[in-house]
């Protein structure tokens, strides 16, 4: 392994060596983005395919229908009385419903703070027991009072208390079934799965009543509307861009797309010509919301807990009704109660590109990994020039010939210069910990300081490298290029670490992140050459995460509405922190903003002339 | 090396700091200690506290804690922790316990760095040994590594372990022969495995011994014998009182046995237990005695190789147990990583010092992102975890097998000072 | 050969021409004995189903079949009703007493109130069997046990031949014998108890269990009983008792007793089997709420849970009784019926209805030879919503409602919670609550704990005695048996953590990824009064459901990766110190060239060997030379 490493490591004596890793590091960067643009081509991207042989989706015929209708029509009667009243009458009108049906009914209060104002709620929950099975397995029909956007869910709730009629009079389910009414679409899913795993913060959410076996699977039905649709949107974003499992969105693609035949959307393109620039559009949409990590649904909170789970919206105007999106549920149902194996054979890592198209982690994770992969090297690079002493001290007289010369003129290893690691620790250590500044006080501030603390926080991040580069300066000692690159070396290092431990849990945050700090490799000191150093100074200014948060929140979004504005955006991601426990703000304050800072402290050095001494081994 | 005065204000005031800073995350953060207890890095079966607990509270209800599979830790721990206050109602004694042990370990080091044996050893001296850090820097970073740290909130049996190995390589130093025995011993019957540390051990005490040997020619035979039998004698007194203590001698196939066997088959940064869970039944046993082969191999070659600087031998050593052991965690890198600086002066002689770091770092941070995608996500399998295991095992082997070419390099700089600085090779 | 055929033929003759006799002079003979109750010991055999109507539709069938015979008669291998397979069995393994459950489903305490029997004739999910055995030692007895449970396993096509010492517990609190033994606790009886809660009951284990009934399921109530319909049941639990009695006169008897407990939904029973699919009936004989403002030709509000009172036994079982076992005791009825009296019950000519003085439940005795059916009407209803209450026997609150689940998610660790209400206002119950769980469970006792719904803090005094038997890696699983109280109309947590621990490859199942069974908590209620001798026999039992405990897997197409990874890893860590300690140093352009220059400079050597009339050697030394400065 040493003599391995050794053949390899002896090269560094070589001055072109020296000169190449910007090269490289540019190159892996270029090569990174270009590989995410090939993934869309039929040659990088499959076609989707059911791994796990027991789910067997679409191969049932569904009965849901018929007289059924009328039932759901009563039940919409029912709940359409209760648009607009408190949450704990509805529940009362659902609980004795659920009562009436048969079924067990719990119900659950939970009471989130954050931003300054609380989201307080009650779930209410009904389970089907199987009818010969015990309580060991369970799978979940989840219908939200309000979807993500606020709007009532019309036709969902009656929709799943006839499904759970329904459902109750078949003997051939394994597994239980739990209907699960929250009022609101992410607090109160988040509130009640936690508490069914038992992490809840029982200050703040109440313990389970009565509870099932373990979690195998989830389906929310957003349903809004209340005329016929034409196709079903499949939402599977999860927290922190955890995905459910293919297999899941397999099977409901099957249902639906197969056996009813509606058409089947994702990552709200409505409409999909299977072409390179719909992929490629449909492949961005999902790693920007990968990106997030925000909740996307009401399924989005199960994921964390290793239960796949997606939402289904009908949209479109059609000639489906409600029976056609209640079959597709009975279909997916009927399959997830196939399950033998929790659901574990198919891909948790992927991007869909269509319906029917995906690139697996082994196809995209190259890409992240070469971007993060370029800071690395640049740290090694930095690493290995800061040992080097300046050239013209090692230069010897005594050679023969010109080659010979070259090769003793290169310092070699062994009169590599003595490195001193303080300053560069202290500072690079100072700079991350203070990302713990703007983590701690976005996320407790209340909604109406957001907006103040967040200018007063870009001034400040502004003005902090100026200062840190006068205080490097007016120090005592000088500091020197050494101690600049050691600085860059250092904070490169970590970035590249962070990022690439970040690829694998959550990539699309991996590759943005690491996408908008590539600067950072290659600014360097210039101290002699101020064009050169504002022009460098403002491409970070640009890219700065506080000036990117910014237009991120102006910037109209996805369905082409205007941004929803900095308060909001700020508002969302504490909200997103306190209670789905989102972890992307950590990223951008702990992990981007303090490599940037150091990046621009670096842009300003004017490394002193005083350099290490030579130290003879 | 600077005056004792000064040094003494600085340890004190170092000490104190290592203590504040631990009881401050005892206290600031009361769920860090359970979570670093739960976590497969820091806690393995053989020194996990939570299972430390439950054979205390089955010791204390009349079960013996070693008729089941949970406790496999040494009998003489009950009673120590049995003193205690419970830890139920008063956690403080026990935190107050473990930043003590650490400050003892600390205090062992900063003897054996004063002591300028890493430079120059009796039979050999270091052409760089003037260049080296005071005993306070290496306590310091000792003290205040992480890997340190979290071992210590995690309550993790294995600071025992390291401090009775410290205190018998000071002892040893010091020309307290007897004492380093006995510290050898209670390491041993901790956790088995620092018996390999005998022959250096013996070693480095004849080279220290107060009256330099006498030219009798089997003078050391007769040395060595007696060091063996200190520790066979202190051994057998140990295990006398343990079987007083537990009424059977169930304990020795409980303990040591689950170290020889690898019957409890939980996940940790070693290389064994993957290697053993994917093994075909009939192969069990025979890799398991290739296994220990391999570790115990290593003890004869560095003892005769190294024969001139014996603290060497068992700085490698202990970075060879961090990673081949049955069920190393990061506690026993804490304790290789911490002797490390010893060797201050063939730093310049390292040749991959960086990728080594970063080996390192990156399996710091990697190993819990896999391992959550494993256990907790479901969204990895158990490959990602032991391919992690793999790096980590790989990163510190790297800087074992640098360290050794330092210091022979070091060696051989003396009889060829004409190549200070050349490039060299080996053939 | 044909000595063995020729036993068994006589065998068969005695049992077929000589029983009927005995029964019939016994019933004459114990004619005085007609009012006792059913567990009179005297009467050989006898059987009786008791129907009873549960809320939501559903209806308890409780079946039960007891024969007895003379210890006497069954040391001498005179087996008269009792099943002479299983009695050779029995008298093989040594075994006193035997307690065989065979259990699906869960039973609804919130709507079906308390258990049959107080719970004392069923198990958890799955087999289980527990026996007091006679042998002079522990080995001995497992020895037994291991010869019981194949016997058995064979007999009963269940795999019982799995309960091995892993699944295998010695309770100390738990059970206590159902049958008068002279020693119960005397050294040389051993109880064993064995668990499988992942084995699926199914018809293969109701035949041979109909087997050991002297009418074999051909007549009596026996007939009823049919696979499909016993195993659509919502809870179902097949036990089989045997133990020894010993009336204050008389002499001792071994007695059988097989009961089989089923709750059927009766809506799901009375589908026809040819057409089972539940399809959504048309809209106009839907049962709708006429009351609501909205309902319509095409909206109704359905009021069908509560519907589906009226049933007729061959509606539910698929056919009527077939007549009566000629063996039985004619002076217990053979069907009851628990409804209360101001229900109207239609039987089938020929019987007679006897209503019992609790104006509950009333039975039918009806002749031998012709069929018999049951037919309930449905109770008139107002306005098409049942008052249910005034139509059942309203069942009994249990003394106990025991929920268990696991906490905390992931593979790494977990714990235990079990909910235990005490439903009574004024009344503590005191019980005994046992697990045995599999040895990969390592569960941390230092953590158990109690605490009451609603009362900060915990409240360990309600943990009275625990007794811990701790698991042994692949030799021995986890009993725990606690001795606790709940205070009355007062809710208690009991929780525990455990660790879940990986395994070996080969350990795991083929679905690996689905997890493991644990089987289901044992409680017994102890009751009230300790006035009844030092052994307080249960009065109350009841098991929770079962768990799923998923451990983290290995991957299972890795093992010659793994040894080829982590021996490389080994290799080089071993190789690269080896080299540098047997290396010996020289400087860069010292010593002998490596690999490659080596080659090359031979080359040459070669070519100026070629060109140059010269001797080869001076001109590699030359060229060695050049290469070497």
């Amino acid at each position: 392994m040493p003599r391995l490493l050794a053949s390899a490591l002896s090269l560094r004596r070589d001055p072109r060596l020296l000169k190449l890793p910007p090269y490289l590091s540019l190159l892996c960067i270029v090569v990174g983005v270009v590989w995410l643009f090939l993934l869309p081509l039929d040659d990088y991207s499959r076609r989707t395919y059911i791994s796990e042989n027991a789910l067997l989706p679409g191969q049932v015929h569904t009965y849901f229908g018929g007289s059924d209708q009328n039932v759901f029509r009563a039940y919409k009667h029912e709940t359409d009385e209760l648009a607009g009243k408190g949450n704990i009458e509805v529940n009362d009108k659902l609980e004795s419903i659920a009562k009436g049906l048969g079924l067990k009914v719990g119900r659950q209060n939970f009471t989130y703070s954050s931003a300054g104002n609380t989201h307080s709620g009650q779930n209410i929950y009904a389970i089907l027991q199987a009818p010969r099975g015990d309580a060991t397995e369970a799978i979940v029909l989840v219908a939200a009072w309000k979807n993500v956007k606020g709007e009532p869910n019309r036709s969902g709730v009656p929709l799943v208390l006839t499904l759970a009629r329904y459902f109750k009079r078949w003997s051939l389910w394994s597994k239980d079934i739990i209907f699960l009414f929250t009022p609101d679409s992410i607090a109160g899913p988040q509130a009640w799965v936690d508490a069914y795993h038992d992490a809840h913060d029982s200050s703040r959410v109440a313990s389970l009543p009565l509870k099932s076996g373990a979690l195998q699977g989830a389906i929310a039905l957003d349903y809004t509307r209340e005329t016929r649709f034409q196709s079903v949107h499949i939402v599977y974003d999860g927290v922190n861009g955890q995905l459910p499992n293919l297999d899941l969105i397999n099977s409901v693609n099957h249902v639906a797309g197969g056996q009813m035949g509606m058409g089947v959307a994702i990552q709200e393109m409505w409409k999909h010509s299977n072409s390179y620039h719909d992929r490629l559009q449909t492949m961005l949409r999902g790693m920007l919301k990968q990106g997030l990590g925000l909740a996307s649904g009401p399924h989005s909170s199960f994921i964390p807990y290793h239960v796949d789970a997606v939402t289904l919206q009908p949209f479109g105007d059609g000639w489906q009704d409600e029976m056609a999106i209640g079959r597709v549920i009975e279909g997916t149902f009927r399959s997830l109660n196939n399950l033998l194996e929790h659901l574990h054979q198919s891909f948790f890592f992927y991007f869909l590109m269509q319906k029917e198209r995906f690139v697996s982690i082994g196809t995209y994770l190259p890409s992240a990994m070469l971007v993060a992969a370029n800071f690395t090297i640049m740290a090694i690079a930095l690493w290995v020039k800061s040992g080097q002493p300046e050239v013209q001290k090692v230069i010897t007289e005594k050679t023969e010939t010109a080659e010979e010369a070259e090769k003793l003129a290169l310092p070699n290893p062994h009169a590599a210069m003595e490195r001193d690691l303080f300053l560069p620790l202290v500072l690079v250590a100072a700079c991350q910990f203070a990302g713990v500044v703007p983590l701690y006080l976005f996320n407790h501030l209340s909604e109406s300081a957001l907006i103040p603390a967040f200018v007063l926080f870009t001034v400040l991040s502004a003005i902090l490298p100026f200062l840190l580069s006068n205080l490097l300066h007016t120090s005592a000692t000088s500091t020197t290029t050494q101690q600049y690159h050691l600085i860059r070396s250092f904070s490169l290092l970590l970035l590249g670490m962070f990022l690439s431990s970040l690829a694998t849990l959550n990539f699309s945050l991996a590759f943005l992140v690491g996408v908008f700090s590539a600067p950072l490799t290659f600014v360097r000191p210039c101290p002699n050459s101020p064009i050169l150093k504002w022009l460098s100074m403002a491409v970070l200014y640009i890219l700065s995460p506080t000036t990117v948060v910014f237009v991120a929140s102006v910037l109209p979004d996805l369905d082409e509405k205007v941004g929803c504005g900095l308060g909001e955006v700020l508002r969302q991601a504490a909200f997103a922190w306190d209670v789905t426990g989102t972890y992307t703000p950590v990223v951008v304050w702990c992990v981007w903003w303090p490599a940037w800072i150091v990046g621009v402290v670096s842009v300003l050095g004017r490394p002193g002339a005083g350099d290490g001494k030579v130290k003879n081994a | 090396m600077n005056g004792g005065k000064a040094t003494l204000g600085r340890t004190a005031g170092l000490y104190a700091g290592a203590a504040v800073l631990r009881l401050a995350l005892f206290t600031l953060f009361p769920r860090l200690p359970d979570l670093l207890t739960g976590r497969v890095e820091i806690s393995t079966p053989v020194t996990s506290f939570k299972r430390l607990q439950e054979g205390l509270f089955l010791y204390n209800h009349n079960v013996s804690p070693y008729d089941g599979g949970v406790y496999h830790q040494a009998p003489l721990l009950l009673p120590i922790f049995n003193l205690l206050p419970s830890f139920a109602t008063f956690p403080i004694f026990t935190y107050l316990l473990y930043i003590a042990i650490d400050i003892l370990s600390a205090d062992a080091l900063l003897r054996i760095a004063e002591s300028g044996e890493a430079g120059s050893s009796a039979r050999f001296t270091s052409p760089r040994r003037d260049k080296r850090w005071s005993g306070a820097v290496i306590a310091a970073l000792f003290l205040f590594n992480p890997f340190t740290i979290a071992t210590c909130i995690g309550r993790s049996t294995t600071v025992f372990t390291t401090c009775a190995i410290l205190h018998a390589i000071a002892n040893a130093i010091s020309g307290r022969h007897f004492h380093a025995m006995v510290a050898l011993s209670f390491a041993s019957y901790l956790s088995m495995y620092p018996l390999l540390l005998l022959p250096p051990l013996v070693l480095l005490c004849y080279d220290r011994q107060k009256q330099p040997a006498t030219g009798a020619p089997n003078a050391w035979i007769k040395f060595a014998a007696t060091m063996v039998m200190d520790v066979v004698g202190a051994l057998a007194v140990l295990f006398q009182m343990s079987f007083c203590l537990t009424g059977s001698w169930e304990f020795l196939s409980s303990t040591y046995g689950v170290q020889l066997t690898l019957s409890d088959l939980a996940p940790n940064i070693g290389l064994w237990w993957y290697f053993f869970v994917e093994m075909f039944d009939s192969f069990r046993s025979f890799f398991l005695a290739v296994f220990w082969l391999h570790l115990s191999s290593y003890v004869g070659g560095l003892s005769v190789r190294l024969r001139q600087q014996p603290l060497v031998v068992i700085t490698l050593l202990l970075g060879i147990f961090s990673i081949f052991k049955p069920y190393p965690s990061i506690a026993d890198a804490s304790l290789f990583l911490g002797m490390v600086p010893l060797y201050r002066h063939v730093f310049p002689l390292l040749r991959y010092s960086f990728v080594i770091a970063a080996i390192i770092i990156y399996a710091t941070f990697l190993a819990p992102a896999f391992y959550h995608l494993w256990i907790y996500a479901g969204s990895g399998n158990a490959n990602f975890f032991y391919a992690i295991t793999l790096v980590w095992g790989l990163g510190l082997s790297l800087l074992v097998c640098d360290l050794a070419f330092a210091v022979l390099r070091d060696e051989w700089e003396v009889e060829r000072p004409e190549m200070v600085g050349k490039e060299i090779r080996q053939i | 050969m044909r000595r063995f055929f020729a036993s068994f033929l006589l065998s068969l003759l005695s049992f077929l021409c000589f029983s009927p006799y005995a029964a019939i002079a016994n019933a004459s003979s114990a004619a005085d004995s007609i009012s006792t109750s059913i567990s009179d010991s005297r009467s050989d055999y006898h059987e009786q189903l008791i129907l009873r109507p549960l809320p939501l539709s559903a209806l308890l069938a409780s079946f039960n079949f007891r024969s007895n015979t003379s210890l006497s008669a069954f040391e001498a291998h005179n087996f008269r009703f009792f099943p002479r397979s299983l009695g050779q069995i029995l008298q093989h393994a040594g075994t006193r007493e035997l307690h065989l459950r065979f259990s699906l489903g869960r039973w609804d305490a919130e709507s079906w109130g308390a258990r049959p029997w107080n719970g004392a004739r069923e198990g958890g999910t799955g087999v289980e069997m527990w026996a007091w055995l006679e042998a002079e030692t522990d080995e001995e007895a497992d020895h037994k046990w291991l010869t019981l449970t194949n016997a058995l396993s064979g007999l009963f096509c269940a795999s019982l031949n799995f309960i091995d010492s892993t699944r295998t517990t010695r309770p100390v609190m738990s059970f206590q014998p159902e049958g008068n033994h002279i020693d119960a606790n005397a050294a040389n009886t051993h109880l064993l108890y064995g668990v499988l809660p992942h084995e699926v009951v199914c018809t293969e284990n109701l035949t041979p269990f109909l087997k050991l009934l002297p009418c074999k399921g051909k007549a009596g109530i026996a007939s009823l009983l049919d696979g499909h319909k016993l195993f659509d049941s919502s809870w179902q639990t097949m036990a089989i008792d045997i133990r020894p009695v010993c009336p204050e006169d008389g002499e001792c008897v071994l007695q059988i007793e097989q009961s089989i407990d089923m709750v059927l939904d009766i809506d799901r029973s009375k589908r026809p089997r040819d057409n089972p699919i539940p399809r959504p009936p048309p809209a106009h004989d839907m049962k709708c709420n006429t009351s609501k403002p909205y309902h319509a030709h095409d909206t109704c509000f359905p009021t069908d849970s509560a519907a589906n009172q009226d049933w007729s036994l061959s509606q539910i079982f698929g056919r009527p009784i077939k007549g009566t076992c000629p063996l039985t005791d004619p002076t217990v009825s053979p069907v009851c019926i628990q409804v209360p009296d101001s229900r109207i019950v239609f039987a089938s000519e020929g019987a007679i209805e006897k209503k019992n003085p609790d104006q509950t439940s009333r039975c039918f005795d009806f002749p031998a030879e012709n069929d018999f059916e049951v037919f309930l009407p449905a109770p008139e209803t107002q306005d098409g919503s049942v008052v249910v209450d005034q139509h059942l026997v309203k069942p009994e609150t249990p003394l106990l409602y025991a929920e268990r689940s696991f906490t905390g998610h992931g593979q790494e660790r977990g714990g235990v919670q079990t909910i235990l209400r005490n439903p009574s206002p004024d009344q503590e119950v005191e019980f005994i609550y046992m697990e045995s769980l599999p040895w990969f469970m390592r569960i941390y006792l230092h953590t158990i704990s109690a605490r009451v719904d609603g009362q900060p803090g915990k409240a360990d005094s309600l943990i009275q005695e625990v007794y811990y038997r701790p698991a042994v890696d692949r030799a021995r699983g986890t009993q725990l048996e606690v001795r606790m109280t709940v205070p009355p109309a007062s809710t208690v947590f009991l929780t525990y953590d455990f660790e879940k621990s990986i395994l070996r490859y080969t350990e795991y199942p083929p679905d690996a990824n689905r997890g493991f069974d644990v089987a289901a908590a044992v409680i017994t209620i102890l009751n009230r009064d300790k006035s009844v001798g030092n052994s307080r026999f249960a009065a109350y039992n009841l098991r929770t459901t079962t768990l799923l405990c998923n451990l983290p897997t290995p991957d299972f197409s890795m093992p010659y990766n793994v040894i080829i990874f982590t021996s490389t890893a080994i290799a080089l860590a071993f190789g690269g110190m080896f080299n540098i300690l047997v290396r010996r140093f020289v400087a860069a352009n010292e010593g002998p060239e490596n690999g490659l220059k080596k080659g090359v400079n031979r080359l040459k050597a070669k070519l100026a060997a070629m060109f140059k009339k010269r001797g080869s050697t001076p001109a590699v030394m030359l060229d060695g030379e050049k290469k070497m400065e």
